[in-house]
């Protein structure tokens, strides 16, 4: 027999288990995400502020290389709450600039030309659809806010004198937790806003956006009404203080005069959680309602 | 092997109710799925790939009810819908690797499913180009090797020779029929094309108003019609029509010399040559009446007025 | 000549890239059918007949009205593109009389006229809703009822067939009909090449950009010389019919049909040979079932002159 006929035929192998296919997305969206070279930029750029961090670990801790580089005086950093909560806060808000990137490359390109319904044909639902981006972006954000914060933790408490890990452990739970709600928080919203939006680059404005806009918004709100209840909608201050108050760190300024109860702050978190996850139930389906 | 079944399914939309009623048992090794717009043809669809849940009765394929068993159903099924739905910045290789990933095949086997079904319906070098550049008859082709990747039991296709030029179409057609002689793979097709749905399927379902119209097998209906005549001739058409009724047929005479007949029991085509040849009158095409599809369709439909009585393949 | 819509050697370039080469056509009234792969230059073609872009070289005159009379122009041309856009948040009904009364018809006028053309394509009831909301099908209508609404004398249609169902299909085929009938120019553009078959007076194929054959479909297949036309006839012992024809010598070429129960036969000489075959049927020891010609219709005209080389790949 010298001709091979290649004909249809089904197939008999091994087929991967159900719960596995949300790891197949994962999969093709870190692949969507690291194809592009800004991602990489934005990536290089998140990490850089680690470095100046960890120097300034080392110089607290060596008083022999701060006598070299000169910086004589005793105050110079004291490797507190307050050290880690700076921390905390540039890696997370970079962490904003980086899901405003990365997140719209998830979803934009699946719906720019309709591929849900035949996606939604395969035995994932429109969940585990979800949930497999979330898991690409929330992984990817991951590795720029609470890994590095946590490693440059251990450093800190390999380099430091002893019993300081001890009295500290409380900072490496609050950069731990802190992170996470942050991310958790920017995952869903990041996903959520991308499917709004047609076009990537209008997705990448309005997550910044939205971070934003309401901030002024409260303080218009607060201003008007003379309450400190608008500020909640200003999340560059309702985060300062959660993370303030999870670091333990002393209260700014700021904080003592808009004293929110962090309950508040979880609170209104969720609140916009809820409401993007009732964005992603009526924009990812496998057929478009039309109205009218 | 039951295909589909359906018991006194009603799918509601918001406040329409969109199908009612539905039951029936479709065996067919490819089933047709006909109506006018708006008939309820893509909700049916979408209820049994599980999109949405009946409000009343059941769906079953093979024998899984589609409420209840989503994600086994939808590993059974291949999907080609009737509009655009790709991945547009992927490689077509890509995209249907991924989509055999979904469909549960480990990554090295759906590699090499992907090429074989590109193979298969004939998309050569294109594959490696993004999706987004493909013409029509490409995207088409692209969205059959997505839904056949992973060896499905059932191909469900939506238009499937939607704006495909006539050579691409006939392609498309091909392709259907092989895939359906095969024996693997059961097939349900919808389409506005009586023709298409008359050339591959074997059993029909017409919806109506989201009722079903008429459920109902062609093979049975194309072998029992076998005395109904179609003839083009050139000539005396009057006059040999007046002899044909003379032996008892049934005539019915149209211009541009076509006659429909019915044969009577003892009339045999021979005859009709003879007085042909008697008065000069050349039979320039003789068909028996391949239109049961058509029949069934306008009974289905019910008469309503104004319409033209014929309706052709 | 004022009734006929001409093209004298026109060109069309975008930039670089070949639109139509060298067409000359002078179609008198009646229904045209415009056939060729996607990406061929049909829509080039028609945008040229309505006026919508200006040809690189050549001149068009469309019953006597030269493009550039653009207010004239528009008012003999109806145009119902393949397109699926519209403007946003507008009901059928606004469309249809926007179209009209851009052709500075008074509002009154237009309201009639519009209710008019929306009862000719049987979107009466739906008139009231918004396009965003119509199915594929209705989306189609509205555009006709918009191109026939200000009763033009020359009506371009692109794939107007495209997403209705079978009986909506024939509703409008005969709608066509009755428009070439009553001295229209209609210019129709299909890949369903049977269903326009019925309905066409002539037809025009075009491939690349160029101009490959016009006129009566029958005209144009006695034309292709090197192929014969081609004959299937059905019976019980096809090699007996062969060697009867070959004996006559009014056959070139006799082909057994794979199943055993037909045979294709070319003949140059039609009238002679259909008379030979009458005669071998009278005769009756051959029991013929069908016979039809293989070959005499568009589709088979397509593949003659088009083939493979015309469809993009």
């Amino acid at each position: 027999m010298s001709i091979y006929k290649h004909s249809y035929r089904a197939y008999t192998g091994r087929l991967t288990p159900v719960w596995s296919r949300v790891f197949v997305l994962v999969r093709y969206g870190f692949s969507e995400i690291w194809s592009s070279k800004i991602t990489i930029v934005l990536f290089t750029l998140s990490l850089l502020p680690s470095i100046f961090f960890l120097f300034g670990i080392y110089l607290a801790n060596n008083p022999l290389a701060r006598a070299l580089v000169g910086a004589k005086n005793v105050g110079f950093t004291s490797i507190d709450a307050g050290y880690f909560l700076a921390m905390l806060q540039i890696h997370c808000w970079l962490a904003l600039v980086l899901t405003s990137w990365i997140a719209p490359r998830l979803i934009t390109f699946d719906l720019a030309d309709n591929a849900l319904p035949v996606m939604l044909s395969h035995p994932i639902s429109r969940f585990g659809y979800v949930a497999g981006k979330f898991i690409a972006l929330f992984s990817s954000l991951s590795a720029i806010t609470w890994v590095p914060c946590l490693l440059l933790f251990c450093y800190q408490a390999y380099a430091s004198p002893q019993g300081w890990t001890g009295n500290h452990l409380r900072l490496a739970a609050g950069l731990f937790a802190g992170a996470l709600i942050w991310i958790l928080f920017l995952s869903i919203l990041g996903i959520a806003l991308s499917s709004w939006v047609k076009w990537r680059m209008v997705a990448t404005g309005i997550i910044i956006a939205a971070i934003f806009i309401p901030a002024g918004v409260g303080g218009v709100v607060s201003g008007v009404l003379r309450t400190k209840w608008g500020m909640l909608l200003n999340l560059p201050i309702t985060m300062s203080l959660l993370w303030q108050r999870l670091l333990g760190a002393a209260p700014s300024s700021l904080g003592r005069r808009v004293d929110l109860p962090t309950s508040a702050i979880v609170f209104s978190l969720l609140l916009a959680a809820v409401g993007c996850v009732a964005m992603l139930n009526a924009r990812i389906r496998a057929r478009e309602m039309v109205r009218g | 092997m039951e295909v589909i079944e359906l018991d006194g399914l009603q799918v509601r939309l918001g406040s329409r109710t969109v199908l009612d009623g539905l039951t029936g048992v479709l065996k067919g090794r490819a089933i047709g799925l006909l109506g006018p717009n708006g008939a309820g043809k893509s909700t049916l669809i979408n209820t049994l790939l599980g999109f949405h849940d009946p409000s009343q009765g059941t769906a079953r394929v093979f024998g899984l009810d589609t409420r209840e068993h989503k994600a086994e159903i939808r590993g059974r099924v291949g999907y080609m819908p009737e509009n655009d739905s790709f991945i547009g910045n992927m490689s077509g290789v890509r995209f249907v690797r991924y989509m055999a990933e979904l469909a549960g095949l480990p990554a090295k086997p759906a590699l090499e499913r992907a090429h074989e079904a590109l193979f298969y319906v004939g998309l050569g070098e294109v594959r490696y180009r993004s999706v987004n550049t493909y013409s029509l008859g490409m995207k088409q082709l692209v969205k059959l090797a997505q839904a056949l990747v992973h060896g499905p039991k059932l191909l469900i296709l939506d238009e499937p020779t939607n704006g495909l030029d006539p050579i691409a179409r006939q392609r498309m057609i091909q392709l259907v029929r092989e895939v359906r002689d095969d024996g693997e793979v059961r097939l349900l097709i919808s389409s506005h094309l009586l023709r298409d749905i008359d050339e591959t399927c074997d059993e029909v379902l017409i919806l109506k108003n989201g009722k079903l119209a008429a459920l109902c097998n062609l093979d049975e209906e194309r072998s029992s019609n076998r005395s109904f005549l179609e003839l083009e001739t050139v000539g005396a058409t009057e006059r040999f029509t007046v002899g044909i009724r003379g032996l008892g047929c049934e005539v019915a005479c149209f211009p541009g010399g076509r006659i429909k007949l019915v044969l009577p029991e003892r009339v045999e085509s021979r005859d009709l040559y003879v007085i042909a040849a008697e008065q000069g009158v050349q039979i320039r095409r003789m068909n028996r009446r391949r239109d049961s599809l058509e029949d069934i369709f306008l009974k289905a439909m019910d008469s309503d007025v104004g319409r033209p009585t014929d309706v052709y393949l | 000549m004022n009734d006929r819509i001409i093209f004298d050697d026109v060109s069309k370039f975008y930039g670089e890239v070949l639109g139509v080469n060298r067409i000359t056509l002078s179609l008198p009234p009646g229904v045209t059918t415009l056939v060729g792969p996607n990406g061929s230059g049909k829509t080039t073609l028609m945008n040229l007949m309505t006026g919508l872009v200006q040809p690189s070289s050549g001149h068009i005159s469309v019953l006597g009205v030269a493009p550039d009379n653009a207010t004239e122009f528009f008012r003999t041309v109806g145009y119902c593109t393949q397109f699926d856009t519209f403007p946003r948040g507008l009901t059928g009904f606004q469309f249809v009389m926007d179209s009209l009364m851009l052709h500075g018809i008074s509002a009154a006028q237009a309201t009639k006229l519009a209710a008019q053309s929306l009862g000719r394509v049987n979107l009466g009831d739906a008139a009231g809703r918004r396009i965003a909301g119509y199915s594929k099908g209705m989306r189609q209508k509205i555009r006709l009822a918009q191109a026939i609404a200000h009763h033009p004398k020359v009506l371009i249609l692109d794939e107007p067939l495209n997403g209705l169902d079978p009986m909506a299909r024939a509703e409008l085929l005969e709608l066509f009909q009755e428009l070439g009938r009553q001295g229209m120019h209609l210019l129709i553009s299909s890949h369903i090449l049977e269903e326009v078959d019925r309905i066409s007076d002539r037809v025009v194929l075009i491939t690349g950009g160029y101009l490959i054959a016009v006129g009566n479909i029958h005209q144009v297949r006695q034309e292709v010389r090197e192929k014969p036309m081609q004959v299937i006839v059905r019976c019980q012992h096809p090699e007996l019919l062969a060697s009867k024809m070959f004996a006559i010598h009014h056959c070139v070429e006799a082909r057994i049909h794979p199943d055993g129960k037909g045979v294709f036969l070319r003949t140059g000489d039609v009238d002679q040979f259909y008379s030979m075959l009458n005669d071998i049927a009278a005769e009756g020891a051959i029991k013929i079932d069908t016979v039809a010609p293989a070959d005499d219709d568009a589709n088979a005209i397509y593949q003659y002159l088009i083939g493979s080389d015309g469809s993009a790949s």
